[in-house]
């Protein structure tokens, strides 16, 4: 029989849960924070792995309980105490410490000594997700009864942290948060130590505080160490480089600098003459997060100036039709604006995705850019391309451009490092076409890639969306070019006519570019100035636009099939079945010719796989001792396993659904996380209810997630296509709702199963606690890599079928043995 | 007393010749690394120009690399040499020098001179090298490493490449070491008609393929993308 009256409140602990709500919010706002942090210093999906291993921390923990808990046992308040005391020292030191290790990426290839500093890191900022978990562990402990209400305390904690991590980051530079986290927990440290609590305790929170102001005060915070490899770490060496202004947003951080040194163009400008027509405009750069660069031209406010905007690829749609009305995604420092003034467009709308843009333009460059965005015949908006056009009316634009600056997607949101470029899916292309006058272009300009791969899906996607708009000769449509960095493809509502297939031939012989196709092309024509060893571009082309497409999808080295709303990874290009060939012909050396983030994400698997295992099997030795657990181990590592596995996946899926929803991939995390979190809470509030009246409600959370499942399997498409005029705040609010039912469902099963271990099985609490760690941890990079191999629904199905065998082992677990 | 000056004095000869030995034995390790190191990894993967082959022989590679970095000198991977800036691999020192097809009398401009291990290659085949280096440590570093080593014939300068080195042009061949969205023009121009320029393109650490600009006797350029590594056909395996 349950003591109906336990509560968490250990009358030797006041404010314990609390404190927990403080602690749990810290434990995801550091998370949050120090993925942005290694996504400055390093590169996003380096990042990614560095916090996924060091996130492991979180599952040690239990390991470590497991083995400790004899010790422990009765003393669970005062290390409490000192555990959150620890924590508030850690997050700032260990995030010092990080920044000392001198850690370089690209020099794991050529210093053994890296693989020692990257160990290093994972230990030091596993450190703080070791102590948040432990926190967590120790709560149950301290209400053995109430696991329902522990847990919806933990999981609140976590939904409003995430929340907080998002302002926060709107606020201060990400350095800055590992030490309002810190006093936010040395807070939580106080708090329970409260009025009623131990005089010693108290003291002890009191000074600690003390002296980390004290320590802030004097040493000052440490910056981010940033990578010597990163372009704004180059461009600083520069003699006369100078950062002039800083801007944070979770969406990135934006550095504006000067040189005369910058001089970057949207790609080869072969012929230029520059003797005869002068050098390039001074140039300023923004960089995102030390890496990509935008750079801001200077600008006298007469745009035939900028002569050499008409010497590079994207500026073929202008030569094809006259004053167009032009609309460009991903805007940045405005040199695609530039470039459509010059070539005499009435109007340009400039949609930039991250908010801080604009402002550091006007604060910063108003004059040096010419104002131009203040210009009659500019209109900057703030908004994610698609998201922008969704909530439009077609049929308006002669020209839409989408610039090489890579869309500000969620990876440089940096939250989860997830690559989806909502962007280039066949979808966004449909999009596209709806929103172009009859005789409208599409142009997209991409920088290519060795071997060939990216442009070639470009060109498979707009083939392939312009015979779903009903094209039937989609040959006559589509153009493409190159020089020898970059690939703009042009797609037409109507078949090209005479005249502009003869401006793009021309274009491209005055300008040194190949033409990869047009209508008419002939083979003679190809690979003459940027020559290929094989006339690859070409082939493919042709290939695609026969009827062995999709022999040519299945042949080629690279994935190029185009990427869709379902998986939208286009910069995945990766196939396994390519994979012995390229270790035969090339040996190790295969690795420079495939993407990185992909290879980090197979890393972060392995690297997980393996040390999870070792730690969720390190504890059986204790746990085979007690003969309470015979029997039942098994069901306990299924159980939870597949319910931190199962919550990522559907976790994962619907911030990558939700992306496309919210417009901003920031509003997706921080509003599917905070909904999840939260609502699960609230269900794990109700399975105590239930719970403390002797009934579980499992069978029931386990339908209710496969019918909601289900429910939005079928309709979430059409309500996004509904919805897609509300406002941000009618669609936050919208999402929140369609959220809530999945996630309340989803905070069911965990407590129902903890209160059962912890009623019969108490040793197996934290074990239990961190196989569902590690398997959340693992379940995030293995959402990523079922949803770029087999896309969004079969994780959502495969999610729901996890539930069920967790259900099942429940089943098992409940059996008396 | 003489049998303590004695014994002293071997003492010291006998560290003296173990030293001088030791010294020997030690360049003739590197004598040995080099060879294998041009047979194996350069000649073996199809770098066949003689002058190339010699100057990668000659060129004493560990002395271009920091202390901490010289046993992996003559390994066939690139080595950091900090400011984000790193010595090439000598596979892809071996293809580029190769590529531009210099002979003794040529006249060669590098951008970037970075460790000035490039440099030394070239200045062991041509005539005369000049360099531009922006980061400064960097160019003071080549400059004194061309002084130390007796590369009389190399000029290091810091400063920016992107106009070439108008005084010196026009050039047999130029080799363009610092990445970049386009090739700047000024270097195109003071490239002399059947020059070569070539430039390494990939991420850092890593070369891809190498972009070779061939300037015809008429002015006009073109441009091949060479594979910097042998590669599979991308097509019609399965």
């Amino acid at each position: 029989m349950l003591n109906r009256n336990s509560t968490i409140e250990n009358p030797k602990t006041p404010f314990l849960h609390l404190s927990l709500f403080f602690i749990s919010g810290v434990g995801i706002a550091y998370q949050i924070a120090i993925m942005r942090i290694f996504s400055i210093a390093q590169w996003h999906h380096f990042a990614y792995m560095i916090i996924s291993i060091a996130m492991l921390g979180f599952g040690a923990s239990g390991t470590v309980l497991t083995l400790l808990r004899s010790r422990i046992r009765g003393r669970e308040p005062d290390m409490f105490r000192a555990t959150s005391l620890l924590l508030a020292a850690a997050i700032f030191l260990c995030y010092e410490w990080s920044q000392r290790i001198p850690f370089e990426t690209f020099h794991l290839v050529a210093q053994a000594r890296q693989y020692v500093y990257l160990a290093q890191l994972y230990v030091v900022l596993a450190i703080p997700f070791f102590l948040v978990s432990t926190c967590i562990t120790l709560a149950f402990f301290l209400g053995p009864r109430r696991i329902g209400l522990v847990y919806f305390v933990n999981m609140a904690g976590s939904g409003l942290g995430a929340a907080a991590a998002v302002a926060l980051l709107y606020l201060f530079p990400p350095e800055r948060i590992p030490y309002l986290l810190a006093f936010g927990v040395g807070m939580a440290a106080l708090l329970v130590c409260g009025p009623s609590g131990v005089r010693r305790w108290k003291w002890i929170s009191v000074s600690a505080l003390i002296l980390f102001a004290g320590w802030v005060w004097i040493q000052g915070m440490a910056p981010i160490r940033i990578s010597e490899y990163k372009v704004l770490s180059y461009t600083l060496q520069f003699p006369d480089a100078e950062i002039v202004g800083r801007a944070q947003s979770p969406l990135s951080q934006l550095t504006a600098v000067t040189s005369r040194h910058i001089r970057e163009t949207p790609g080869q400008i072969s012929n230029y003459p520059m003797h005869e027509l002068g050098p390039l405009p001074e140039q300023a750069g923004l960089f995102f997060d030390a890496g990509a660069v935008s750079v801001i031209n200077r600008f006298d406010g007469d745009p035939s100036d900028l002569v050499y905007l008409d010497y590079v690829t994207p500026a073929l749609p202008y030569r094809l039709m006259d004053e167009p009305d032009t609309l460009i995604i991903g805007a940045g420092g405005g040199t695609d604006v530039l470039m459509a003034l010059h070539h005499g467009a009435s109007h340009v709308t400039a949609v930039e995705v991250d908010p801080r843009v604009f402002p550091m333009m006007d604060e910063y460059f108003r004059e040096f850019s010419g104002r131009l965005y203040e210009r009659d015949d500019v209109t900057p908006v703030v908004a994610e391309g698609r998201g922008f056009l969704e909530a439009r009316e077609g049929g308006r634009y002669d020209v839409i451009q989408i610039a090489l600056l890579d869309a500000f997607s969620a990876a440089a949101s940096g939250v989860y490092a997830l690559s989806e470029s909502y962007l280039y899916t066949r979808e966004a292309v449909d999009l596209y076409l709806d929103h172009l006058s009859p005789n409208g272009v599409l142009a997209i300009t991409r920088w290519l890639k060795t071997p060939p791969r990216d442009a070639i899906k470009m060109f498979a996607t707009l083939v392939e969306a312009a015979e779903r708009a009903g094209i039937e000769a989609p040959e006559h449509h589509i153009a493409f070019i190159r020089s020898w960095n970059t690939g703009t493809i042009l797609l037409s509502r109507s078949p090209f006519t005479e005249k502009q297939v003869e401006a793009i031939r021309a274009f491209s012989r005055d300008r040194w570019f190949d033409v990869v196709h047009y209508p008419g092309i002939v083979p003679d024509e190809v690979n003459r100035y940027t020559v290929l060893e094989e006339p690859t571009y070409y082939l493919a082309a042709q290939a695609i636009l026969s009827p062995d497409r999709e022999a040519f999808y299945e042949d080629y080295l690279f994935y190029v099939r185009p990427a869709t709303d379902d998986r939208p990874y286009f910069f995945q290009f990766f196939k396994w079945g390519s994979f012995r060939e390229l270790m035969r012909e090339m040996g190790m050396e295969w690795v420079a010719f495939v993407e990185w983030g992909y290879i980090a994400l197979v890393a972060t698997i392995v690297q997980g796989g393996v040390v999870s295992a070792l730690l969720i099997l390190l504890p059986l030795g204790v746990l085979t001792r007690r003969a309470e657990t015979k029997g039942k181990r098994r069901w306990v590592l299924l159980y939870f396993a597949m319910l931190g596995l199962a919550f990522m996946f559907l976790e994962i899926a619907f911030i990558q659904k939700f992306m496309l929803f919210l417009a901003y991939p920031v509003y997706s995390v921080a509003v599917v996380l905070t909904s999840f979190l939260i609502f699960s809470g609230l269900g794990s509030l109700t399975a105590d209810y239930f719970q403390t009246r002797g009934r579980t409600v499992l069978t029931a959370a386990v339908i209710g997630i496969g019918v909601v499942t289900g429910f939005y399997l079928l309709t979430l498409p059409a309500l996004f296509s509904a919805w897609a005029g509300w406002t941000d705040a009618a669609r936050v609010g919208g999402s929140v709702l369609l959220l809530g039912p999945l996630a309340y469902f989803m905070g069911m099963p965990f407590p129902t199963g903890m209160q059962l271990v912890s009623d019969r099985y108490g040793a197996m609490v934290p074990w239990a606690w961190g196989i569902n760690g590690f398997a959340s941890v693992m379940g995030a990079s293995l959402a990523t890599f079922t949803s770029i191999h087999l896309g969004f629904r079969v994780l959502v199905l495969l999610a729901v079928l996890l539930y069920m065998v967790a259900g099942m082992s429940y089943l098992r677990l409940r059996r008396n043995s | 007393m003489n049998r303590y000056i004695i014994s002293v004095t071997s003492a010291i000869v006998g560290i003296l010749i173990a030293v001088s030995t030791g010294r020997a034995d030690e360049s003739d390790r590197f004598t040995q690394l080099r060879e294998r190191m041009v047979k194996q990894d350069i000649e073996a993967r199809g770098v066949r120009d003689e002058a190339t082959l010699r100057a990668m022989r000659a060129v004493e590679r560990h002395k271009f690399v920091s202390e901490d970095m010289i046993r992996m000198a003559y390994a066939d991977r690139p080595l950091p040499i900090g400011y984000g800036q790193t010595i090439s691999q000598p596979y892809i020192v071996a293809a580029m020098t190769e590529l531009l097809q210099v002979r003794e009398g040529d006249v060669v401009l590098e951008i970037g001179a970075g460790s000035g291990y490039q440099a030394a290659v070239l200045a062991e085949i041509v005539d005369r090298v000049y360099t531009i280096e922006i980061v400064p440590e960097l160019a003071e570093l080549s400059a004194s490493r061309m002084k130390d080593y007796g590369y009389d014939n190399v000029e290091v300068k810091e400063g920016d490449g992107y106009f070439g080195w108008e005084e010196h042009a026009p050039f047999d061949a130029i080799i363009v070491t610092a990445a970049a969205t386009h090739i700047p023009p000024p270097l195109v121009e003071q490239l002399k008609p059947g020059g070569r320029m070539v430039i390494p393109v990939g991420p850092p650490m890593r070369v891809q393929n190498l972009m070779l600009v061939e300037k015809q006797e008429d002015g006009s350029i073109t441009q091949r993308n060479i594979m910097a590594v042998r590669f599979v056909p991308l097509t019609g395996e399965r």
